[in-house]
């Protein structure tokens, strides 16, 4: 895959001033920015925190290192956005989520009964989810929801990336007895 | 740390599986109010391509958001090595002046997860009303592609060859085009009174899936030429060996 004006060099025109290059940049990466802010606890105010850090990475560009991936680096600015957001808002807003239908190629199955028991665990899974202490479910979020690496996580969070690795092995221990209590208890009782 | 356990990676696939399954809201479109807020106005580089944007009317109905960004289809035209890209949006689609990823012309392509299927049950797979151009008539083939986002109404044998419509939930774009002078045969025209966009020559397409990432197995050449138009609930899209006067009558008999 190639593409005419990658990344690197749509952010050296734009730090140059060249606003056209910039908007390649704001077209790329809108989708990404707003699915992170909202997991991230944005909700409905996802918008307003996209629109925020885009204006803010762009005066920030001076500080982008060249060579370095600016969906990550992008993603920091969203991240420091959501976390502005939650604080100067009363109480955390509630989170939304909501299933849509699964894709069919996540459901190997055969019949609709199937179908149905394999809504009915990821439900329960998301509630699960979502009442995980905010550390925990943000690091889920971004390894999980936003399918970024360890190290993307941890730079996005601005944690050291063995915060990343213990909270996301924490996370998935608490949620493991949803999943699989047969095996959960031949080990407790074994 | 022994080896990663097996419950490990079956909760760590069924949490990717909640991912991609949540319902996250369709994003606005931000470019224009990011560069009104950077102190540049839409637009205001043309870099001698003549092209003018300026942030239309505000056509959002907050029933009919539908994310621009959400069915972006990549139309690159090839230009000289001077090209600046830009970035286009209208009615669900994004065009860029930039070499695309792919040229490899035919038809292999395919959008994810495609389904032929009857219109009447393709009607009941999508959340938009699908519109079908009476000049044509009833489609040879209807195609439901990636979990209803998407239905392709195929003519194999149409009097002008294999024609083909692709139609999306879309809405017009608050960017709206104001004028082309070159850009690579990309012309406005008049369709069912609202505008449309009359593409000359083949482009490489490409999907653009939910999470804004390129699908790579859609990546083709088109063939003939495009017409893109909108209306509040349906973006389109019609590619075939058509000329202009042919393409805008049968928009303009979609209903």
């Amino acid at each position: 895959m190639r593409s005419a004006i990658d990344d690197a060099e749509a952010v050296a025109r734009a730090r140059d001033g060249d606003l056209d290059a910039y908007a390649v940049l704001v077209a790329r990466y809108t989708v990404r920015a707003h699915r992170a802010a909202f997991l991230l606890g944005a909700g409905e105010e996802a918008d307003d925190v996209v629109q925020e850090a885009f204006v803010k990475a762009f005066r920030h560009l001076s500080r982008f290192r060249v060579g370095e991936p600016f969906g990550p680096w992008l993603l920091r600015i969203v991240t420091n956005e959501t976390r502005n957001l939650n604080r100067s808002r009363r109480r955390r807003a509630a989170l939304s989520w909501r299933l849509g239908a699964a894709d069919p190629g996540d459901v190997a199955t055969d019949s609709p009964v199937d179908e149905v028991l394999a809504t009915e665990r990821r439900a329960r899974l998301l509630a699960a989810v979502t009442a995980l202490p905010d550390n925990e479910r943000q690091v889920l979020v971004c390894r999980y929801f936003l399918d970024l690496s360890e190290a993307e996580t941890a730079q996005i969070l601005a944690w050291p990336l063995g915060s990343v690795k213990s909270r996301t092995s924490r996370a998935l221990n608490r949620l493991r007895g949803l999943l699989v209590p047969d095996e959960q208890s031949r080990i407790s009782h074994g | 740390m022994v080896d990663q356990p097996g419950w490990q990676s079956h909760v760590e696939a069924e949490l990717r599986a909640v991912g991609r399954s949540l319902e996250v809201p369709p994003p606005g479109v931000p470019t224009a109010a990011v560069r009104q807020r950077l102190g540049g106005r839409a637009g205001s580089r043309h870099h001698g391509l003549g092209l003018r944007l300026r942030p239309g009317r505000l056509m959002w109905r907050a029933a009919l958001v539908v994310v621009v960004a959400f069915l972006a289809v990549v139309i690159a035209i090839p230009q000289g090595r001077a090209a600046i890209a830009h970035v286009f949006r209208f009615a669900g689609i994004e065009l860029r002046q930039e070499p695309g990823p792919v040229r490899h012309p035919g038809s292999s392509a395919s959008l994810p997860g495609q389904r032929t299927m009857s219109l009447d049950r393709a009607r009941h797979s999508v959340s938009f009303p699908i519109l079908v151009p009476a000049v044509l008539g009833p489609p040879g083939d209807v195609v439901v592609s990636d979990r209803g986002r998407v239905v392709s109404l195929i003519y194999p044998r149409t009097r002008h060859g294999l024609v083909r419509l692709d139609e999306f939930a879309g809405h017009l774009d608050q960017v709206v085009f104001e004028k082309f002078v070159h850009l690579g045969g990309v012309t406005e025209v008049p369709v069912d009174g609202t505008r449309g966009l009359w593409i000359k020559g083949p482009q490489e397409l490409i999907y653009i899936t939910r999470d804004g990432s390129m699908a790579a197995a859609s990546a083709r050449l088109t063939t003939g030429n495009t017409l893109i138009w909108g209306t509040r609930q349906v973006a389109l899209r019609l590619e075939g060996n058509l000329g202009k006067t042919t393409a805008v009558a049968i928009a303009d008999s979609a209903r």
